[in-house]
């Protein structure tokens, strides 16, 4: 173990390097891949060029204990033009390790289409002209073919080979490396599809003491009420949990309560159109929820018969697709919401940031700021399916220069049209369906991938209903949650079992492992992964303090009533001084920490 | 006393890994799945359901009548025991490709085919209950 395979598209070549002194230090994950993502990119590095790294980084623990999965994604981010972090679950880390490895690191393009082929110690760089274009879907039914050990397929769709900017990598079918645009990176390489097939151990130094552990793990985690959840309902039971609280986005932020929020419920999903419940390789709980979504044969076949006769696809589905493509776009049929889904699925696109830009599109077009040339004759309106269909095949076509500009994130394009108001945005990625007080918001501004997951902000705001939270405690709860995650991260805890694995647990199940840890060690070292994340992020122009948030996000409904922005501000200005006190500059030499920090003392 | 394990459930598997990794740790104190004498497979794609395998206790177990050394011995109550001194240099495999569900694979390391020793682990880290493990009459 230990081992980075590096494979250069250009050359078509590859080697393996041992690199002991990273992960004895940062253990796997993101902790190896915050070095490595500094180390391999030069300073301004174009995300669509050669050069520019994709590094993907099995966490520490993947395979030796229960809920250890997932593998991070680093990259130069063509959305943010910062930092690139994704996470997906799936089979992708535990056949990266079984192969023998622990990093995979990507460099060079191709020029005709390819795919990376590795099996164990063998490792190809393939012609892939007849997969590109083709959808995930199809080319992970084409490419999964071994029978022995665990096998990987991710691949980017058609956004993705077209540079749209949120395009995203499928993996293994259900899951996803979503929302920076990592297909993009993918296309701009034409790198179609990675297959990974390991047939090889993990080595255990102490097998007693891994078993015994084990067990005790296992037990808690298909006996815990919290992890449970996510098996029964999933996270779309937050799809009404939210909505009574007035926190679930509709209309694009303008509403916190949505009417037909019971018709696409998690409740009434399980109902109409569950079908399965799978897991990823070495966690008990299966929260990935599939759909059986019915597209009818043509009707020019089945002569009219088409309830009767139907071919059915599986959609996987969670909470944040039914609030992006579902509750904000004001679609209330189940059908629906399910082929926004598969749509996205099918083409590679991040469907959060396709509802974000799906709203804003519609909403521009009530407020007259785009028109029907704009928009190639197509009137966007809440709930209409069809016209949502369109918009988005026209985007991924770069259709005329609109469509063009929405393929590059909301920034790009309510710079031309307008509209910033309501450019449902922080650090150009689209907000998460948390309209839920202030630590949601301002998680996701100063989290280093700008996502809910990154700090959990939306917690604290359920925290503070029942007893006041100032600005300071919220700044400080999510520099604790990240640090922490980061942690838990590295090892490739699933967030789900973030419960399980408390900070006392990681260091038992780190001894097991022989390495020595503290509680105060790890948050240490959370800590430092933060720091080096935030530095590539600042190296790459990120400045904390020029980042906007959508004027929207002050007019909204929440269950704190609607939110201050000065408050907001100060919960900011907290962050950056207590960071900064942690030794980590977040400014510009000439911004006056005073200036920023009118709050202090 | 005598137990068997058996795949009566498999249209309930989530696709978990659970039984894989506890029978390479029960077998081998490893995970590797590769080292193990249960399989999760689909047919293609993840779309499509997973089917999990485990020896089925055979009454005239192919893989016996296969193996060219009668390193393989049938077992009254169903199933193989597996006879190493005979096993030892074998190079054909031969009882690997009869097996026609594919219950049996080859260990890479020790070169012998892996053989279930009927602990029930599986079924123990089994979160939906598709194995049944069972003390035979
Ligand atoms: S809880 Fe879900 S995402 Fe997390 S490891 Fe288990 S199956 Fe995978
Ligand atoms: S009973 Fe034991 S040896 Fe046999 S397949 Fe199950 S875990 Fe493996
Ligand atoms: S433990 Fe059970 S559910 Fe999990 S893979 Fe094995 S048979 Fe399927």
């Amino acid at each position: 173990m230990n081992s980075i395979l590096y494979v250069d598209l250009t050359e078509r070549s590859s080697k393996v390097i041992e690199r002991p002194d990273l992960f004895s230090k940062y253990l796997g994950g993101p902790g190896v891949a915050s070095k490595l993502i500094i180390e391999e990119t030069k300073p301004g590095t174009d995300p669509f060029s050669p050069e520019s790294p994709i590094i993907f980084a099995a966490g520490y623990l993947v395979g030796i204990f229960p809920c250890m999965v997932k593998t991070v994604a680093m990259f130069k981010s063509p959305l943010t033009k910062n930092l690139g972090e994704s996470y997906s679950g799936g089979h992708l880390a535990s056949a990266l390790r079984f192969a023998g490895y622990d990093v995979l690191v990507v460099h060079g393009a191709s020029e005709n289409p390819v795919m990376i082929k590795i099996v164990d110690d063998d490792v190809k760089v393939e012609r892939a002209d007849s997969l590109w274009g083709l959808s995930p879907l199809d080319v992970e039914k084409t490419l999964r073919e071994h029978y022995e050990g665990i096998q990987s397929v991710i691949s980017c769709g058609r956004a993705g080979e077209r540079l749209i900017y949120y395009g995203n990598v499928i993996v293994d079918r259900f899951h996803h490396f979503g929302r920076l645009g990592l297909g993009a990176i993918f296309g701009s390489k034409k790198l179609k599809a990675i297959s990974i097939n390991g047939t090889g151990e993990i080595p255990l130094e102490d097998p007693l003491a891994v078993k015994e552990m084990y067990k005790k793990l296992y037990d808690e985690v298909v006996n815990s009420e919290n992890m449970l959840k996510y098996h029964n309902l999933g996270t779309s039971a937050n799809v009404l949990e939210l909505n009574e609280r007035g926190a679930l986005p509709s209309r694009n932020f303008k509403e916190s309560r949505f009417r037909g929020a019971e018709r696409i419920s998690g409740e009434a999903m399980a109902e109409s159109s569950l079908e399965r419940k799978i897991s990823c390789p070495g966690c008990p709980v299966a929260c990935i929820h599939l759909a059986e979504l019915k597209t009818g044969f043509a009707p020019e076949h089945e002569k009219g018969r088409k309830e009767i006769f139907s071919e059915k696809v599986l959609v996987p589905y969670n909470y944040e697709p039914m609030y992006a493509l579902g509750s904000n776009l004001l679609i209330n049929e189940p059908s629906h919401l399910l082929r926004l889904i598969y749509r996205c699925e099918c083409l590679g696109l991040d469907a959060m940031m396709v509802g974000t830009v799906l709203a804003w599109v519609t909403e521009a077009f009530e407020e007259g700021i785009i028109n029907l040339d704009d928009t190639l004759g197509i009137e966007p309106r809440w709930s209409d399916v069809g016209a949502y269909l369109q918009i988005i095949d026209n985007m991924v076509d770069l259709k005329n220069p609109f469509y063009t500009k929405l393929a590059q994130g909301l920034d790009v394009a309510s710079e031309k049209y307008g509209g910033e108001e309501f450019a449902m945005i922080v650090g150009r990625n689209g907000l998460a369906g948390y309209a839920t007080g202030y630590g949601t918001i301002a998680g996701q501004l100063v989290g280093a991938r700008h996502s809910h997951l990154s700090n959990s902000g939306y917690s604290i705001d359920q925290m503070a209903l029942n007893q006041p939270i100032g600005p300071e405690q919220i700044a400080k709860f999510l520099i604790n949650q990240e640090d922490w995650l980061y942690v838990l991260y590295s090892l490739g805890t699933c967030y789900f079992a973030r419960k399980i694995y408390t900070k006392e647990v990681v260091c038992e199940v780190l001894k097991i492992m022989g390495i020595d840890q503290t509680p105060e060690g790890l948050m240490q070292l959370g800590k430092e992964i933060f720091h080096n994340l935030y530095k590539f992020k600042i190296q790459e122009g990120f400045e904390l303090t020029d980042q906007k948030i959508p004027g929207r996000v002050y007019s909204m409904q929440t269950p704190h009533k609607k939110l201050d922005a000065e408050k907001m501000q100060s919960i900011i200005k907290f962050y950056i001084h207590k960071r900064e006190s942690e030794g980590l500059q977040l400014r510009p030499e000439e911004k006056a920490l005073k200036e920023l920090l009118s709050f202090e003392g | 006393m005598r137990f068997r394990i058996e795949v009566v459930r498999p249209e309930r598997c989530i696709g978990c890994y659970s039984c894989v990794y506890a029978c390479s740790r029960h077998l081998f104190n490893t995970v590797d799945p590769s080292r193990t004498a249960v399989f999760l497979r689909t047919e293609g794609s993840l779309a499509n359901p997973f089917m999990p395998v485990t020896c089925r206790f055979c009454k005239t177990p192919e893989c016996a009548e296969a193996c060219p050394k009668d390193a393989l011995q049938p077992l009254p109550e169903g199933g193989i025991m597996l006879i190493t001194s005979r096993c030892e240099g074998c190079e054909t495999f031969d009882c690997i490709t009869a097996c026609a569900i594919r219950a049996l694979a080859l260990d890479k390391k020790t070169k012998f085919p892996v053989i279930c020793d009927k602990c029930g682990d599986c079924a123990k880290y089994c979160p939906h209950n598709v194995f049944k493990y069972e003390e035979m009459k």
